[in-house]
């Protein structure tokens, strides 16, 4: 079967087709993502790493790397117009931190980019960065939390390792405490994580015969144009982005990957240059989700209402702050979980060390959190004698509650909903057998969706009727493989009356589509879900006089369906979308609409931590059965259920695949992913064989149930879905595991190694 | 990231392997699935300047011949997975080849591959020692037979001298009141092991216990034999306290090196609960009981 | 550089001569000289199961098979599972209908694996097919739906008791 052999029609058996186009070319072979791109004359590029943590560099030598044959050019940090990737301007005041492109005068973190070379082969890349010889001398860094902020340590960047606090105090603490009958206290410890996507970084860029510097690149942010053009000292219109079809993102892909190496290369051998991250090197050095250090303090009077909370969070950062500010600022706001208090504190760090620099993945702060809110929920309940799923109702929050940063919650609550169904849906435990102990347990969270409302948040979106009635749709999504083009296609059509076979979307192009802003915070469904919707909206509106003028009726006496508008109850009076889009051209009614959704917006004073954070939330409850092997410590899980209150499913399928898989990645998360570094800053876990995923037995059958409760503030009510049911596995799992041994868990991942020791320490 | 550059030349027969790889010398090597070399020449942990494919030499037989199951170094993993001559004559050796890395690897694997490569963590070598097998080679000196408790010196380090390939694997077919078991602790489905423990026993007349042999493997840089160890349960009852004070003694002579996977604690606690529900399993076997675990 | 070395391939029913180093991976010889971009590259180990290619029948790592062992070998690829009519081949069509490709990327090598084991098994189930692709990871499902498609498929197949 020759690959030029074209798709013939698409199957239409089962409730979901048509299918999305993408989605037929994955399953066909034929999409071609970011390393499947050639162009004549391309090069290879490969990155130069750094070996030490923490180092200044004395000298690079490239002679013998110039010398390969096929090389094409070996560049280092003088070669950089603007050697800046970002400077962390986060609107905070803060002093500027500079992340470079390629490192001039020192190393930070072990795999930092020191050079990158260009030649005609891959090979002969390889060979040749192997060849370039640094100088580096060690200095003294740091390589944890504890060891960077104690006194006298040495600073990652001038300015010192504490880099941001957010403080959020709401009511009266000390009060709170004082009211307090129980007062539970304990420090939870997450670990480095990696996104562990199956494709790895990779794109191709080029300039173009208009001179444009063009990159089509794996990404989850295509308005990284701008950072690029001006690494370059390019005017920002010199540089368009292409964002293909991810191979997963979940974060991984939000900050630049090989976009500033692939620009560079490119515009200074003036050819196409591709450039694919090999695992290894992205499980080094490529950034990770911050370890969270959490102390809580939650009191609560004898019948089981929480009065206060107090909280901190210390996150490592890593070397560079990328976008540490938000990731700490979402563990801030949402640490008190979907939990009422009378008051809470809560303090949020980010710290500096000297190892690889942390940044987005799914969950992003908000999600760490939940392991230690969770737990504290238990503990609370066995210190009361009180069901632990009673205390959870007793206290869950409900639309019109403040939260730490004084704001309410404007949306209806599914939690209580979600929790419900979750302890029915399990039942009882199994009963345990000889050395395996079985038990239940329950995770709840609330996980933000879209922007923090301080950042005006906006997507844009373009909609055209063609003559013969197709429909052509251009936004600037990126897709990283959860249905992102898929779902303007539906929104689009749905509202239109279409079948989606009839639509056509053109994604991520940031000169050629209009913007929606990346694929990153939950917030592609609200935010270019809700650009759809007014788009298609306006367009039906526009056209509804037309239609109504050639059907002889109301314009309010119509109907749209199977790509046909009909005079209501008349199918058969009808015009097609074709003959309605060439009358509406002929009456200068141009059948295309472009139109802007802007998200609500709000004020946050960061000074003193009061404001507006986050549009919304989507809540949810998860359930687990384990049965932990006692002399092992090993753990199956027998039995999960997810539910989370969507508001409304656009794709029900879809939704429960995002709730499966985010489920796998924090089972993950939960009982065995770790990147391992070591008390001098080297990585030791770079082979993919030791960075331990969930396989297919690692989980069980997942019971994923969307409910559609009450409504949000995405298209037709719905709720993003993309991280919230990351969060409650390890809490979720804990329990479980808890209720089955005994044993609390504190620590990620929670190893067969650590669960037995926890099962021998003494109940306190 | 690449291999280093080399040649290649694919043998017809194990004479003409020997015979290039003596000719082409210290830096040629026999490559047959390669899942074991490939992966380190890829990782420039391995540079072999010549190789010498084997896949190819002779066919991939598995044959019982009365007390003895004779394996083709070729066999691959599968092979011995699926192979119902395997499953009759040593159960334990199936059961392990099917927890080598995954469906692809075993696939292409081979247990000359995986014996002449000596990895410690590797499953094959420690049932390799436990079954009392050996190996056939040829060399430039000729053929000979080598015990699979000879075999194995250090990591990736094996007795055999530069270009002596293995071409046969002979393991003594269980007798009526013997039993095997393999078992083995990993962190994720696939994966190298953390602790590997083969037991094989043999039962009397009266049911006792009247020969045991314990392995244990991936503790050390190479399988090692523990009967000694284990030797408390000659002529006894192989049921659950005397075996448990077995595989503690076992547990607490054994080597154990360090390792990514866990403490050494914890890993030492391991050895002894597989090496206690090994010989469980074992001994059940030799009794007849529970044949299909 | 090496000099290139001639092998020949057959890739999904057709013959491909390619000039190659000894060096080079089966997978990256099928993308470049075979135009086969559907099989992928996730981790260079052999653990992640994404370069799965069927050779003389069985799954291997083709990131980890140089180039030239696979002289004379038959390859199939995630296209070649395609019907003769260039439509897509009933279990891909399954993967379509129960939503067992999210980002896509694991797909070429969860198909062929899939396909592999129902063509070879007489018999499966659910739990049988869960371990059948153990050694093939997916990052975006949680593995449920892409076990639903091979069910179905299996079941249509008469493979499913």
């Amino acid at each position: 079967m020759s690959v030029d052999a074209p798709l013939a029609t698409p199957a239409r058996h089962g409730v979901d087709g048509p299918y999305a186009r993408d989605f037929e070319e994955k399953v066909a072979g034929a999409l071609r993502y970011a390393d499947d791109w050639t162009l004549p004359g391309m090069l290879h590029g490969a990155v130069v790493r750094s070996s030490l943590p923490c180092a200044r560099i004395d000298s690079i030598d490239t002679s013998a790397a110039l010398g390969i044959p096929g090389v094409r050019a070996v560049l280092t940090a003088d070669d950089v117009p603007h050697n800046v990737i970002s400077e962390e301007a986060s609107g905070l005041g803060l002093d500027p931190v500079i992340m470079p492109m390629l490192a001039h005068d020192r190393v930070r973190y072990d795999g930092e980019p020191v050079a990158v070379v260009a030649a005609e082969t891959q090979w002969a890349a390889e060979e040749a960065a192997a060849l370039v010889v640094v100088e580096y001398e060690e200095v003294p860094g740091v390589f944890s939390t504890e060891d960077a902020l104690a006194d006298g340590a040495p600073v990652v960047h001038a300015h010192g390792n504490r880099y941001v606090a957010w403080h959020l105090e709401e009511g009266d603490v000390e009060q709170a405490f004082a009211d307090a009958e129980v007062v539970v206290e304990a420090t939870y410890r997450t670990q480095h994580v990696d996104h562990a996507y199956l494709e790895p970084e990779a794109g191709v860029a080029w300039i173009d015969g208009d001179g444009v510097l063009v990159l089509r690149v794996s990404t989850q942010v295509i308005e990284h144009a701008r950072t690029i053009a001006e690494m370059l000292r390019l005017p920002h219109a010199r540089v368009r982005v292409i964002g293909a079809y991810m191979g997963g993102g979940f974060g991984g892909k939000e900050d630049m990957t090989v976009e500033p190496y692939l620009a560079l290369l490119a515009w200074k051998t003036k050819r196409p240059v591709r450039m694919v991250w090999t695992r290894q090197e992205s499980l080094l050095a490529r950034q990770k989700r911050h370890p969270f250090t959490m102390r809580y303090r939650t009191g609560a009077t004898r019948d089981g209402r929480i009065t206060g909370q107090e909280i901190s969070i210390v996150g490592n950062a890593g070397a560079y702050p990328l976008l540490s500010t938000r990731v700490l600022f979402a563990g801030a706001v949402n640490a008190t979980g979907p939990y009422r208090f009378d008051a809470a504190r809560v303090d949020s760090v980010a710290v500096f060390t000297n190892t690889v620099p942390t940044s987005a993945f799914r969950g992003f702060g908000a999600m760490q959190v939940v392991f230690a809110y969770e737990q504290q929920m238990d503990r609370l309940a066995e210190a009361l004698g009180i069901d632990p799923v009673a205390l959870r109702e007793r206290n869950f929050v409900s639309q019109g509650d403040r939260r730490a940063t004084g704001e309410s919650i404007d949306t209806g609550v599914g939690v209580a909903d979600c929790l419900r169904t979750v302890v029915d849906a399990l039942g009882d435990a199994s009963p345990s057998t000889l050395g395996k102990r079985v038990g239940i347990g329950y995770g709840c969270s609330m996980q933000p969706y879209g922007r923090s409302v301080f950042f005006a948040d906006r997507a844009s979106c373009w909609m055209g009727l063609e003559q013969d009635g197709t429909l052509v749709i251009r936004a600037g999504v990126t897709d990283l493989g959860a249905g992102q083009a898929a779902s303007l296609s539906q929104i689009a059509c749905e509202t239109l009356g279409m079948t989606i076979d009839q639509a056509t979307i053109h994604i991520a192009d940031s000169h050629l589509t209009p913007l929606t802003g990346g694929t990153f915070a939950t917030r592609q469904l609200y935010m270019s879900g809700n650009a759809a919707l007014k788009v298609a909206r306006e367009l039906k509106a526009m056209l509804e006089p037309v239609a109504a003028d050639l059907l002889g009726v109301d314009a309010g006496s119509l109907e749209w369906g199977d790509n046909k508008v009909c005079a209501t109850g008349r199918p058969d009076h009808a015009i097609t979308m074709g003959e309605l889009s060439r009358a509406a051209e002929n009456r200068s009614v141009m059948p295309y609409c472009h139109s802007t959704f802007a998200a609500e917006v709000g004020e946050f004073d960061p000074t003193t931590g009061r404001g507006r954070s986050f549009p919304d939330y989507t809540y949810g409850a998860h359930g687990a059965e384990v049965e932990v092997d006692e002399e092992t410590g090993q753990v199956r899980i027998l039995r999960y259920v997810a539910c989370h209150d969507v508001g409304r499913a656009i794709h029900m399928q879809r939704v429960e695949g995002q709730i499966e898989g985010a489920v796998a990645q924090g089972v993950g998360y939960a009982l065995s992913e770790e990147v391992q570094i070591d008390e001098d800053g080297a990585c030791t876990s770079t082979l993919f064989a030791d960075y331990l995923i969930p396989t297919s037995l690692d989980l069980p059958e997942i019971r994923a149930i969307a409910l559609e409760i009450h409504p949000g503030k995405g298209p037709l009510g719905a709720r993003g879905v993309g991280e919230p049911p990351i969060g409650p596995p390890a809490p979720a799992l804990a329990a479980a595991i808890h209720n089955a041994t005994g044993a609390w868990m504190t620590q990620l991942p929670m190893t067969p190694e650590r669960i037995l020791a926890a099962m021998r320490e003494p109940v306190a | 990231m690449y291999a280093s550059p080399f040649e290649y030349a694919r043998a017809s027969s194990w004479q003409e392997a020997v015979g290039l790889i003596a000719e082409e010398g210290e830096d040629a090597r026999a490559i047959a699935g390669g899942q074991s070399l490939a992966p380190m020449m890829m990782l420039k942990m391995a540079e072999p300047a010549f190789l010498v494919d084997i896949r190819d030499v002779a066919p991939r037989t598995i044959e019982r011949d009365n007390g003895m199951l004779r394996l083709s170094a070729l066999a691959r993993h599968a092979d011995l997975e699926a192979s119902p001559d395997v499953a009759a004559a040593f159960p334990a050796l199936g059961e392990a080849a099917g927890m080598i890395g995954n469906v692809r690897v075993r696939h292409r694997g081979t247990i000359g591959g995986s014996l002449a490569h000596s990895d410690p963590s590797a499953e094959l070598p420690c049932v390799a020692v436990a079954a009392g097998a050996s190996v056939t080679t040829l060399g430039p000196s000729g053929e000979r037979s080598v015990p699979a408790a000879e075999l194995f010196v250090s990591h990736f380090t094996t007795s055999l001298d530069h270009g002596e390939l293995i071409t046969r694997v002979d393991v003594p077919a269980l007798q009526h009141g013997q039993g095997s078991a393999f078992a083995e602790l990993i962190r994720r489905p696939g994966d190298f092991a953390s602790v590997m423990v083969c037991a094989v026993v043999r039962l009397g007349a009266d049911g006792r216990c009247a020969d045991a042999r314990v392995v244990v493997g991936s503790t050390a840089d190479r399988p090692l034999d523990v009967t000694a160890a284990a030797e408390s349960l000659r002529g006894a009852e192989l049921r659950t306290e005397a075996v448990a004070a077995a595989a503690r003694a076992v547990a607490d002579t054994t080597e154990i090196g360090s390792s990514t996977h866990g403490s050494e604690a914890y890993r030492r606690e391991m050895v002894a609960v597989l090496t206690r529900r090994a010989l469980l399993k074992a001994a059940a076997r030799a009794r007849g009981e529970g044949a299909h675990e | 550089m090496s000099d290139k070395v001639r092998i020949t391939l057959e890739v999904n029913g057709r013959d491909v001569d390619a000039w190659v180093t000894t060096n080079q991976p089966l997978s990256e010889v099928l993308r470049t000289e075979a135009g086969q971009t559907d099989v992928k590259y996730g981790c260079g180990e052999g653990v992640c199961g994404t370069c799965t290619v069927l050779l003389d029948g069985d799954p291997v790592n083709s990131c980890l098979i140089f180039a030239i062992q696979a002289d004379g070998a038959s390859i199939t690829t995630l296209q070649g599972l395609a019907a003769p009519d260039g439509s897509l081949g009933a279990l891909q069509q399954s993967f379509l209908r129960h939503g067992g490709s999210q980002c896509g990327f694991c797909t070429p090598g969860m198909v062929l694996t899939a396909h592999w084991h129902v063509r070879n098994s007489p018999e499966t189930d659910r739990e049988a097919i869960r371990t059948a692709l153990a050694g093939n990871f997916c990052r975006c499902t949680g593995y449920g739906k892409i076990i639903d498609a091979v069910e179905a498929y299996a079941k249509e197949a008469g493979r499913v008791g």
